[in-house]
């Protein structure tokens, strides 16, 4: 029982706070309209709507054993009787009682996360009143006639927590994962289709030739002396007319697999898409939850800055991703601030000026085409002054002087966004840090918007915010930098291109690349991430292959070997031990089981700045002396990388294998000077396949080390008898008598 | 006529080794049932050493699952292995340290892998399959340490467990329940999953 109370409790003071919070928010925002000249008849109806607002969220203090919250319901309420009453007067002093005391309950409530309740009201003796003011009689219970909030059309909505809500969604973006393998799926089955078919023509033809074969038998046997051909044939001739038979009920069955499995993946793909599309709109919530945070903002702003600012908000009832909303909740609140601090003016100067004293704050929401929003955060007050801008720069050594005077107003504008960047003289503790607005353009471009800054000429600043209204499906481009793949977010790739390298110029100890007309500094993806680079393939060494990344106002052009592909991908985390990996934001599935790293775009532009200014552009030696060709046959993903590593490392051309089958298919398809083989593998073993190397006549002279955990002399003897030419323990084993062997070997 | 019951006896003394046993058993049974004023004193003792948090009484035994890891053999509490699966896919992840060796996908999870030899800064000789993965979680965090051979999953003895030998010096002392008599190495799993040291966190940016 205590246990279920104690589960209760935790209950009610969920949903109490829930609760708490609506009533406290309807509050601020009745005291902030009372603060307005208003018509004389609303204010009874303002007063009663605050009182009732104070009682009910008494009330439910109460039920939840709050009592320090209760109290300050009660602190809050006999003014307003008071006042309802007409026993006093609305006055700037009580207006500024009322903030108070609501601020006090706001803490309070906020405070209340850790406190330790009293036992819920089953268990506790009648409830003790807090003393009520004179006159205003206690209330009974009243919790049902709570005021409803300012939200339309309530009817037929539930409440549903948002932990539950993301939950939901990050399952049916998991649903996404399914999708694409599915797609995987299908395709791996018509490839597997189209080569049966192959097989089913080649058993077609074979058939035939039997058939001919039979027919000339027959004849044979009418005439004199047929049963000359030997009986075996008779088998064989069977065996080719089963195997065709079998090919093309395999071919028919495999073609009904394909078609189920691809109209199974458009199915499932269909409702995928839709359950993601309706969690987007179950995901949807107006503007007004991020807007109504502002009138206090900008009140307790101007109060404590001697400055008078009156906000017109516009377009609240917009809707947008709840997710993006939290997201833009610091870069608006960053935006208003700044607007406060360094544009709107103080009423005298403003008065010099020959504006209004009462500065102006005007936020508008407004749709755009194509599932996008627009937020005009503008203030009439001075602007900004790009003389300053281009002098705080020059200061940080931001822009060489001789560059300032061609500098443009737009480039000029762009700055303040710099890091550190700041005009204010002063640092005050509401903004001129600099360092904001950086933060604001990275966390909208990160939404996949977009931020402008303009200096109308009717004066004052504004900034131009455009935003997707749902979170867009992230979109990568797969590509491949030597033997490892990645994906680049989509969105941050500006251009893709197919260069000369002999265009690529070399500025100052660094690369660049002129793309339609700009020089663009380039940078090699592998030197930035660490990886090794490919063999050189000898294709076509007189081009490279560039992404172009823009991210924060600059654009680099990285060279990686290869563009894969553009798709859907889904992001996912790299787990929790895995905080924080330098210039890699996460991980996606790409075909069944098969993670590739999503690159961080912003680190890789800092990374680049870093990494050493590339070398001119390697020879590629390799192309004059042919390297020796190793192969690698190991069924551990561990070892066959590390044995890649070394062999590459030493300057061999590595190809691997899982198992003996594997690397005869390979052997027959490539020259190879030296194979390297593992023991113990599944389906053929390295006895096995060095035994098959040496029967088979175009291997004779092919060297064959075998790498074994196997260490006794009976193995090592049978090694030698098949024919391997070393035989190296692992437990002894170390890079250099490998190294050492097949430098004999070769 | 009674004569001690040799080898060759031919008679046995029923009656003698009847008051015997009943002997036997009297003494026993005073031993173990104390007077009410000993049984207050026993229990009080037991009292306060189960509040001390007595060390593990005799015959206290963990479960373990046993792997070998580059020509030793390991063993960590089962209670922090959630499974164990064969190494098939391994992803690379570039600007890691050593003892990361990548990633996997495991049901719609990606989780790292970690070398134990590299962390514990083993000498690196030899060349192991290192092509299981053992992962371990604890609820906040979790990863996968590779084992080149799962051996299997018994209950240890904890008097079995001794301290590490002061002559293991390496970073693996600070990580160990204690090592067996047959020479296992066991594994502190809450010690290694709460390390801050295992958790990559570069904060250095690009």
């Amino acid at each position: 029982m205590p246990l279920d109370n104690e589960a209760f409790l935790k209950h009610l003071l969920a949903t109490f706070r829930v609760e708490a919070d609506e009533h406290l928010r309807a509050m601020v925002s009745l005291v902030l309209e009372l603060e307005q000249p208003a018509p004389a008849e609303r204010l009874p109806q303002l007063v009663e709507t605050l009182f009732r607002e104070a009682h009910s969220l008494k009330g439910a203090a109460r039920a939840v054993g709050l009592s320090e919250v209760e109290a300050a319901c009660t602190a809050l309420e006999s003014p307003l009787a008071a006042l309802k009453r007409q026993e006093i007067a609305l006055s700037p002093a009580l207006l500024e009682t009322l903030d108070r005391r609501i601020d006090t309950l706001g803490r309070l409530l906020a405070g209340e996360e850790a406190a330790v309740p009293r036992p819920p009201p089953a268990e506790m003796a009648p409830p003790i009143e807090a003393p009520a003011p004179v006159g205003v009689p206690a209330p009974a219970v009243e919790r049902s006639e709570r005021p409803s909030s300012p939200v339309p059309d309530a009817a037929g909505t539930v409440r549903i927590s948002t932990a539950r809500l993301t939950a939901l969604l990050v399952q049916a973006e998991d649903l996404l994962a399914f999708k694409f393998s599915a797609g995987h799926l299908a395709g791996e089955l018509r490839t597997l289709h189209a080569e049966v078919s192959e097989w089913k023509k080649a058993c077609g033809t074979s058939a035939r030739e039997v058939g001919i074969l039979r027919r000339m038998r027959e004849r044979a046997v009418n005439g004199a002396r047929g049963e000359r051909l030997p009986s075996g044939v008779d088998k064989l001739c069977d065996a080719v007319e089963r195997d065709e038979r079998v090919a093309r009920s395999l071919h028919e069955r495999l073609g009904r697999l394909l078609r189920t499995a691809e109209q199974e993946r458009r199915t499932f793909g269909g409702i995928v898409n839709s359950l993601q599309e309706d969690m987007k709109q179950a995901l949807m919530q107006p503007f007004a939850g991020l807007l109504e945070l502002l009138p206090k903002l900008v009140r307790d702003l101007a109060r404590d800055s001697g400055k008078q600012v009156e906000l017109c908000v516009d377009g609240a009832a917009i809707e947008i991703d709840r997710r993006i909303l939290e997201q833009m909740k610091d870069p608006l609140i960053h935006l208003v601030r700044n607007a406060i601090d360094h544009g709107v003016e103080v009423p005298a100067e403003r008065a010099r000026r020959g504006k209004p004293p009462r500065g102006r704050l005007a936020i508008a929401v407004t749709p755009k085409d194509g599932n996008q929003i627009e937020v005009l955060i503008a203030d009439d007050g001075a602007g900004i002054d790009v003389e300053k801008v281009t002098a705080a720069a020059r200061k940080l050594g931001l822009v060489v002087p001789q560059d300032a005077g061609g500098l443009s107003r737009d480039d000029a504008l762009a700055l303040i966004y710099e890091s550190g960047l700041s005009t204010s003289a002063i640092l005050t503790d509401i903004s001129g840090r600099g360092l904001g607005l950086a933060i604001v353009r990275e966390k909208v471009e990160k939404l996949g918007g977009r931020i402008a800054i303009e200096l109308p000429e009717s004066g004052g600043t504004q900034f131009r915010i455009v935003l997707p209204t749902t979170l867009a499906n992230f979109r990568g481009l797969l590509v491949a930098v030597g033997d490892s793949q990645f994906v680049l977010p989509a969105r941050s790739v500006e251009r893709v291109a197919r260069v000369e390298s002999g265009a690529i110029r070399t500025v100052e100890n660094r690369e660049a690349i002129e793309l339609e007309g700009q020089a663009v500094a380039l940078v090699r993806l592998s030197e930035v991430l660490g990886v090794p680079i490919a063999a050189p393939a000898g294709e076509d060494d007189r081009h490279v292959q560039l992404a172009v990344l823009a991210s924060g106002g600059k654009r680099i052009a990285f060279v990686v070997d290869a563009v894969l592909g553009d798709q859907e991908v889904l992001v996912k985390g790299l787990g929790p031990q895995l905080k924080r990996v330098r210039n890699i934001a996460g991980a996606t599935v790409l075909g069944p089981g098969r993670l590739v790293p999503i690159l961080s775009v912003p680190d890789l532009m800092k990374s680049a700045l870093r990494a050493r200014p590339a070398a001119a552009i390697p020879a590629p030696e390799s192309a004059r002396a042919p390297r020796r060709a190793v192969l690698v046959v190991e069924d551990s993903i561990t070892s066959r990388s590390l044995l890649k590593n070394i062999l590459e490392s030493s300057g061999y051309d590595v190809a691997t294998a899982v198992d003996g089958i594997d690397a005869l298919t390979l052997l027959h398809d490539r020259q190879f000077d030296v194979v390297v083989s593992d023991v113990e593998m599944p389906r053929m073993d390295g006895f096995d396949l060095t035994a098959h190397i040496r029967q088979d006549r175009k291997f004779a002279a092919l060297p064959v080390v075998l790498v074994t955990a196997l260490e006794s002399r009976a193995h090592k003897e049978r090694g030698i008898d098949v024919g391997a030419n070393a035989y190296i323990v692992k437990s002894s084993f170390d890079q250099s008598n490998l190294i050492e062997a097949i430098r004999r070997l070769t | 006529m009674t004569r001690p019951a040799g080898r060759g006896g031919a008679a046995i003394d029923w009656s003698e080794i009847r008051r015997r046993m009943a002997d036997a058993e009297r003494a026993l049974e005073e031993q173990f049932v104390p007077a009410p004023g000993q049984r207050r004193a026993i229990l009080e003792a037991r009292a306060r050493a189960l509040a001390a948090g007595a060390p593990a009484e005799p015959g206290a035994s963990i479960e373990v699952l046993e792997f070998t890891l580059a020509n030793e053999r390991y063993a960590i509490e089962s209670s922090w292995v959630s499974e164990v699966v064969p190494l098939r896919e391994l992803t690379p992840l570039p600007g890691t340290p050593a003892f990361v060796l990548g990633i996997i996908h495991l049901r719609g999870e990606v989780i790292s892998v970690l070398d134990l030899k590299k962390f514990f800064e083993l000498p690196d000789r030899g060349l192991s399959d290192l092509d299981k993965a053992i992962v371990l979680d604890d609820g906040a965090m979790q990863f996968a340490i590779l084992a080149d051979a799962i051996v299997g999953v018994r209950r240890l003895l904890l008097d079995d467990v001794q301290p590490p030998l002061p002559t293991l010096t390496d970073v693996r002392a600070d990580y160990l329940l204690g090592i067996t008599r047959q020479s296992e190495v066991v594994l502190d799993g809450r010690k290694l999953l709460a390390d801050p040291a295992i958790v990559v966190a570069d904060e250095t940016g690009g």
